[in-house]
C-alpha cells in the first residue's frame, strides 16, 4: 500500500498494527502458560497468567483510544476506515482470549490441591494445540493481510469443535466412574469450553481480516463440528 | 458492485428510475478534451455526488447537464444526455426551457443585487405570469423549501446581499427551487460556508431529494458520503468508478479511487 500524503497518518495506522501484534503475542503467551500451569497444576504459573491479563487490558484500551483518535483526526475512508474498525474488533477478540486464558488459570488455582490430573488432560492438550495454532495462523494472516490464510483458519474451526466434543465425553466417563472426580472434571469441562471459545475468537479475527482486506464479510455459515456441549 | 461501465446503465439501476442518462459524453474546451466518453445514470429523487481532484472534469460534467457551456464559443459537447429520454445536448432543445428544468447552485453564493423577495420572484416571472398573490405564495413556498423563510419573512424587502454567506446560499437554492425544476445541480455549494451553514444546506439537500433529482460536486469526501446515494469518482476527464456511496467509501473497487479517497494520491 502506497503512503499517505500526510505521513503522520501512516504512523497512526502502523502504531495500531503494532499494538495488535503485541496484544496477539501476549494473548498467545497467556494461553500457553495457562495450559502449562493447568497440566502441571502449577500455582505460581497460574498466578503469573492472572497478573499478565492486566497488560492485555491496557493494550486493548490503547488500541481503542488509538483507533478512535485516528477516526477523529483523519476521518478515514475505504481501507483506512476498515483498518480502524478491524483494530477495534480484533483488540476486543484478543482481550477476550486473555480473559478465557485467565479463567483457565483461576480454575487451576482452585483444583491445584485436589489430586491427580485425569487422563482427559490429553484431550485438552490437543484442543490447546489446535487453538494455539489457529490463533497463531490468524495473527499471521492479519500481519500479512492474507485473506486466504484467514479463510483457512475460518474453515478449520470445526476441528476444535470436534475435539471439544471428544473431551466432553471423556470427562463425562471419568465423572461416572468415580463421583469424587466431579468437581475436578467440571472445572476441566469449563476449561475445554474456554479453549473452544478461544477458537471462536480466532474465527472472528479471521472474518475481520477478510473484511479488512477485501471489504467483504464471509457470508456463508461457518462449518461447525458436531457438538454435544453447545 | 459498480452500477455502470455497462451498455445500458438503466438495466443495472436496481429498479430505480433514471432521470438523466449520460451516454458517451465528450467535452472540449477548444482542442482540449476535458471529458472522455462519460456514461452514467442520474437516478430520479436521488443524490449523486461527483468527486475527484481539481481539473478532473466533474464541474465540466455539471455544466454540460444544463448546457452552461453554450455561453462560451469554442466549447462543445458530444454524445447524449437524455433527460427523461430527450437529448439535452441536441441544439434543437431550447436552453431556457432546459434551465427551467435543470437548475444550478454555484460555489459562491450569487444573490442578485435586489431584494430577497425579488431574488426569488425574478426567476419565476421569466417563466410564468402570476398574479401578485400567487407570486407571494410561490416566493414563500421557495423560501420555506430552502429552510430560509423563518429567518427572512420579516425583511423580504432587504437586499439579498445583506444576508450572511450561508443565508445567501440558501437564498440561491430558494431561487432555484422557485421555478420548480426537476433536477438541481450543486457545484461545491458549501465550500465557502461555515460548518453550521453547511449542515443546514446538507439537511436541505436531504429534504430536496424527495422532489428533485440532485447532482453535487464536492471536494469534501465526508460530505459526499453524508449526502449522496451514489458517487462518481472522476480523474483526468474519465469516470473511474461509479457506485453506491457507502460501498464506494468503505470498499472501493478501483485502486485510483481508493488512493484518492484515502489521501494517497501523490
Amino acid at each position: 500500500m502506497s503512503e499517505h500524503i500526510v505521513r503522520s497518518y501512516d504512523r497512526d495506522l502502523e502504531a495500531l498494527g503494532r499494538k495488535i501484534a503485541e496484544m496477539g503475542g501476549v494473548a498467545e503467551k497467556m494461553l500457553t502458560e495457562a495450559m502449562d500451569a493447568l497440566s502441571a497444576l502449577d500455582v505460581d504459573g497460574a498466578r503469573r497468567v492472572v497478573t499478565t491479563d492486566a497488560r492485555l487490558d491496557a493494550l486493548h484500551r490503547e488500541v481503542e483510544e488509538g483507533a478512535i483518535g485516528t477516526i477523529l483526526r483523519r476521518q478515514p475512508m475505504a481501507v483506512d476506515l476498515r483498518e480502524c474498525v478491524a483494530a477495534i474488533r480484533i483488540a476486543g477478540d484478543l482481550e477476550r482470549v486473555g480473559d478465557l486464558a485467565k479463567n483457565i488459570a483461576k480454575r487451576t488455582l482452585k483444583i491445584a490441591g485436589a489430586g491427580r490430573m485425569p487422563r482427559a488432560i490429553v484431550g485438552l492438550k490437543s484442543m490447546h494445540e489446535c487453538a494455539a495454532q489457529q490463533l497463531k495462523d490468524v495473527l499471521d494472516a492479519y500481519a500479512t493481510r492474507d485473506p486466504a490464510a484467514a479463510r483457512a483458519v475460518w474453515l478449520r474451526d470445526a476441528e476444535l469443535d470436534a475435539l471439544e466434543d471428544s473431551v466432553f465425553r471423556d470427562l463425562l466417563t471419568f465423572m461416572m466412574e468415580d463421583p469424587r472426580n466431579i468437581t475436578f472434571c467440571t472445572h476441566l469441562l469449563f476449561c475445554s469450553k474456554n479453549i473452544e471459545r478461544i477458537g471462536d475468537h480466532s474465527t472472528n479475527i479471521a472474518e475481520t481480516v477478510i473484511y479488512l482486506v477485501t471489504g467483504e464479510a464471509p457470508l456463508a455459515e461457518r462449518p461447525k463440528g458436531e457438538s454435544a456441549t453447545a | 458492485m459498480s452500477l455502470v461501465m455497462h451498455e445500458n446503465p438503466a438495466a443495472h439501476a436496481h429498479g430505480r428510475r433514471v432521470k438523466i442518462d449520460v451516454r458517451n459524453v465528450d467535452f472540449y474546451y477548444g482542442d482540449n478534451r476535458a471529458l472522455k466518453s462519460i456514461t452514467l445514470p442520474l437516478f430520479a429523487n436521488s443524490v449523486t455526488a461527483f468527486i475527484g481532484p481539481s481539473g478532473c472534469g466533474k464541474s465540466t460534467l455539471l455544466r454540460v447537464l444544463n448546457r452552461m457551456y453554450d455561453l462560451y464559443p469554442g466549447q462543445r459537447a458530444t454524445g447524449e444526455a437524455l433527460l427523461d429520454g430527450r437529448n439535452i445536448l441536441d441544439p434543437a432543445v431550447d436552453v431556457n426551457f432546459l434551465r427551467s428544468r435543470v437548475g444550478m447552485v454555484f460555489q459562491k453564493p450569487t444573490p442578485f443585487p435586489m431584494s430577497i423577495y425579488e431574488n426569488i420572484a425574478f426567476g419565476i416571472r421569466l417563466y410564468e405570469k402570476l398574479p401578485r398573490s400567487e407570486l407571494d405564495a410561490r416566493v414563500e413556498e421557495a423560501l420555506r423549501g430552502a429552510a430560509l423563510w423563518e429567518e427572512v419573512k420579516d425583511k423580504l424587502d432587504a437586499s439579498g446581499q445583506s444576508l450572511s454567506g450561508g443565508q445567501q446560499q440558501r437564498l440561491c437554492i430558494a431561487r432555484t427551487v422557485a421555478i420548480r425544476p426537476e433536477v438541481i445541480l450543486f457545484d461545491e455549494p458549501c465550500s465557502a460556508l461555515d460548518p453550521i451553514s453547511t449542515a443546514k444546506v446538507e439537511e436541505l439537500i436531504e429534504e430536496l431529494q424527495e422532489d428533485f433529482t440532485i447532482a453535487i460536486v464536492t471536494h469534501n469526501m465526508q460530505q459526499a458520503a453524508r449526502v449522496s446515494d451514489t458517487t462518481a469518482f472522476m480523474y483526468l476527464g474519465e469516470l473511474v468508478e461509479f457506485g453506491e456511496t457507502q460501498r464506494m467509501f468503505a470498499a472501493p473497487e478501483n485502486k485510483r479511487t481508493q488512493d484518492y479517497i484515502t489521501g494517497r494520491f501523490g
